[in-house]
């Protein structure tokens, strides 16, 4: 058991007072629609409900209602591990765009996470784009530093800088030039099952305090019930591994750069560091030593974790409040005694704050999603309709529709949408809600460099499947990635 | 008197005297302004990318600009790959892909071929099920393997755990040493009934007065097959193999959607890799490297293709 002595609850106060500094320092100039330094589940419940948002009027100021034009639109949108929750606000939030502008000939597509940069980057080959998209906040910067996107910030669609999370701001700024506006921003929970934990022995209404404590409680969980303990994702190419991995590779004090601290310059690569090899070595003693995670777990993105979890086959993982709610639809869909296991893992679900490190740092990924308006030059027919293009942006972005569309799974790009009587409504229906919200405080942001989808997609991956299945050592895993990282840093 | 040259004749004056090639070329222009279309399509749809992406192997495109910044560095991107311990593995693992698909899909084809060669009740009825895995979809036949290969939760592990012939259900996809043995299973599974349906197609083709006078004469079953069958399916058989070994030379569906190449690089063929390096880390003057030395590959396998059809013509024509 790890006991927390004096000197690290101080180290552990100040590491996270630093990255709330760094996430919440608002611009000095402007003055955030809510108060970032008093941040809590019990101030976010007292804001919610306080202030009516007229989408429509607002949205007329930046592109009048009777606006005639044409827009093609590419989104990332749901996929098979979303709730069909979200999936009726997506239905909810085109048809009330057509509805709102009965002008504008609306073309929009969905692509999953895992699709759309490629399919994107591939557009932009053949310039033929489409005028506006809505990226995951890991993309923006490669296409802004090569120049596809147009100049856009929230002043552009009637909003204020200050109205956004000031990371999430980061994450769309090159060069010190904004090229999108926020629609979500999120950071994921630590999830359980209260009875698989009681079984094993553990307590069941007590999450594990650090990362260590995973490994062991994972091990514990494998070796008295048989099943996976930790829902180890390591997928190549698939968004869910980094979002999973980085958070126990910041809590050891590890990272690909210095990307977790207050002001990040990217200028050293630290995979591999002994902090970064201690975090690698964790998921590598849980997959190879103890054999205490899905074997699938190379192969697995979080799509898959959901089933064994609703199947009482995992003991913990990492994800969203929506996946309260995707375990009620797979529950509904269930039959026969399944139907009532499921259940029961449901009644045991349980949400607490992502573990620790060693010294008490306690991190996650700040993720979520962008909007952007490309050049002409290389959109299909070289036309950009910037109008309709800002109409969709307004909207996405408003305080309604940025808190509707991240309903189960998300949060608000628009931090008003924090005062709105959906967000009231979100805090009564959706469970758990408190515990990722409580979580943004220690979100840290991809590095914003153009380089990073490579790195997060590719490189972080790599390292995990070539240590998880003994092709190096942990070591040589780690030194092998940092010299990927340092060549493409260095234009190879 | 003024001779007034007839039709025919003023046809003739109007052609220009040309001879060979160029006459009959002349004599064939209708025949040509037909196929003119199509010839213009394919040079816009694959003749410019095959010159483009030769072009942009001679290039090194960084991925952090576009691909109009390109600069060109000459043969290094070729050395690049021919230097990279990377490229040795995908190769290897191209070799063992598509040796294995091919040999085993034909072993297999061949035998269920002859098989139902002969005449028996519900031969019919087979036949159309082992045609299936040929017209499954390849990306839906992907991801149901995906989940009959899952290496906690698969169907072949729980069959395996329930009759207690495994404590815990076998790791296909997520070790290194049987990623790729299992993906070839697939493969053949999906690409056997072609090779059944090309070999069925030539054993109609083995006359059966000549298998009848061999049985009279006292030859055994084998000796028929060996003596008279083998031997007319000959070119037959080398189409077949020609074509299934392009086919699993650039097979990408099964490969990247059970595994994207991993884990840790042990299923990645070139074709996969290839997509990789451009799409993902947009390598776009490596990647276009790797596709020249594809390219050529394929030319050799299509030039033994060619000639392997060239001789069916010319065995049909003498015979």
């Amino acid at each position: 058991m790890t006991r927390i002595t004096l000197g690290g609850a101080v180290l552990r106060g100040t590491v996270s007072t630093a990255l709330m500094v760094s996430l919440m320092s608002a611009s000095a100039l402007g003055a955030p629609p809510v108060d970032l330094s008093k941040w809590s589940p019990e101030y976010v419940r007292s804001i919610a409900g306080t202030q009516d948002f007229d989408t429509a009027a607002d949205c007329a100021k930046v592109t009048p209602l009777d606006y005639k034009g044409r827009l093609t639109f590419w989104y990332q949108g749901i996929f098979e591990g979303d709730p069909d929750l979200l999936r009726q606000y997506y239905k909810d939030f085109f048809e009330t765009f057509r509805k709102t502008y009965p002008n504008i000939q609306l073309e929009d597509q969905a692509l999953t996470y895992n699709d759309l940069l490629d399919k994107f980057r591939t557009a932009l080959l053949g310039n033929a784009a489409p005028m506006a998209i809505r990226l995951q906040i890991l993309g923006g910067t490669e296409f802004a530093s090569k120049g596809y996107l147009q100049p856009l910030k929230p002043e552009d669609v009637g909003y204020s800088t200050e109205d956004f999370w000031p990371g999430a701001m980061k994450a769309v700024t090159w060069d010190g030039v904004t090229y999108g506006i926020p629609t979500n921003n999120e950071t994921m929970a630590f999830i359980w099952n209260a009875d698989i934990f009681k079984r094993a022995g553990l307590d069941p209404e007590k999450a594990p305090a650090t990362w260590d404590d995973v490994v062991k409680y994972s091990k514990q969980i494998h070796d008295k019930l048989g099943i996976a303990g930790y829902g180890l994702v390591a997928r190549k190419n698939a968004g869910n591994t980094p979002y999973r991995f980085m958070p126990q590779l910041w809590a050891y004090g590890g990272g690909v750069f210095d990307e977790a601290a207050a002001n990040p310059t990217y200028s050293d690569v630290e995979l591999d560091s002994p902090q970064s090899k201690a975090a690698l070595q964790a998921s590598y003693d849980m997959y190879v030593r103890d054999k205490s995670v899905p074997v699938s777990a190379l192969t697995n993105q979080q799509a898959d974790n959901q089933p064994l979890f609703v199947a009482g086959q995992l003991g913990m993982m990492i994800s969203h409040p929506s996946d309260y709610d995707v375990m009620r639809d797979l529950q509904k869909k269930a039959t026969g005694s399944d139907k009532d296991k499921a259940q029961t893992v449901i009644d045991n679900m349980r949400y607490g704050l992502i573990p620790t490190g060693p010294d008490g740092k306690r991190a996650v990924v700040f993720g979520g999603s962008n909007i952007h308006i490309l050049k002409p030059e290389y959109v299909e027919g070289g036309k950009v309709d910037e109008a309709a293009a800002k109409a969709i942006a307004c909207m996405w972005a408003s305080p309604e529709w940025s808190l509707k569309m991240a309903y189960a799974g998300s949060n608000p790009g628009n931090l008003n949408g924090f005062k709105t009587k959906w967000m009231k409504d979100r805090l009564d229906k959706i469970k758990f809600l408190d515990v990722t919200t409580s979580m943004l405080p220690y979100g840290i942001p991809f590095p914003a460099l153009p380089q990073s989808p490579e790195i997060m997609n590719i490189i972080v991956p790599d390292m995990l499947q070539n240590a998880l299945t003994g092709a190096m050592t942990v070591d040589q895993a780690a030194d092998d990635a940092a010299k990927k990282v340092k060549d493409l840093m260095g234009g190879l | 008197m003024t001779i007034v040259p007839g039709k025919t004749e003023a046809r003739r004056r109007l052609q220009p005297d040309r001879s060979g090639v160029l006459r009959q070329i002349w004599q064939h222009r209708a025949d040509y302004a037909y196929v003119l279309p199509a010839i213009a399509v394919m040079l816009i749809v694959i003749a410019y990318p095959i010159y483009y992406t030769v072009e942009l192997s001679f290039f090194k495109t960084p991925p952090g600009l576009q691909l109009r910044d390109k600069t060109f560095i000459g043969f290094d991107n070729y050395t690049t790959i021919l230097t990279s311990d990377v490229f040795w593995k995908v190769t290897w693992n191209t070799v063992v892909w598509t040796l294995g698909s091919t040999f085993f899909s034909f072993v297999l084809g061949f035998g269920a071929a002859l098989a139902l060669h002969r005449d028996f009740i519900g031969r019919g009825v087979l036949r159309a099920i082992l045609i299936i895995p040929w017209v499954i979809s390849a990306v839906a036949a992907s991801y149901i393997w995906k989940w009959i290969y899952h290496s906690d939760f698969g169907i072949i592990g729980a069959v395996l755990v329930g009759l207690g012939l495994a404590d815990r259900p076998p790791n296909f996809i997520d070790n290194v040493s049987t990623v790729l043995p299992s993906l070839i299973v697939v493969n053949i599974w999906r690409e056997f009934p072609f090779a059944m349906i090309m070999m069925m197609a030539g054993l109609q083709t083995v006359p059966e007065q000549l298998l009848s006078a061999a049985k009279v004469d006292g030859a055994s079953a084998w000796q028929r097959f060996w003596h008279v069958t083998f031997p007319h399916l000959g070119n037959v058989s080398t189409v077949t193999i020609l074509l299934l070994a392009v086919a699993n030379f650039n097979s990408f569906i099964i490969p990247w959607i059970m595994t994207g190449g991993g884990p840790s690089n042990a299923s990645h063929i070139w074709i996969t890799h290839i997509y990789e390096l451009a799409f993902g880390r947009q390598r776009w003057g490596v990647a276009s490297a790797y596709s020249v030395l594809l390219f050529l590959m394929l030319m050799v396998l299509g030039y033994f293709y060619v000639r392997a059809l060239a001789g069916n013509d010319r065995k049909e024509g003498s015979a």
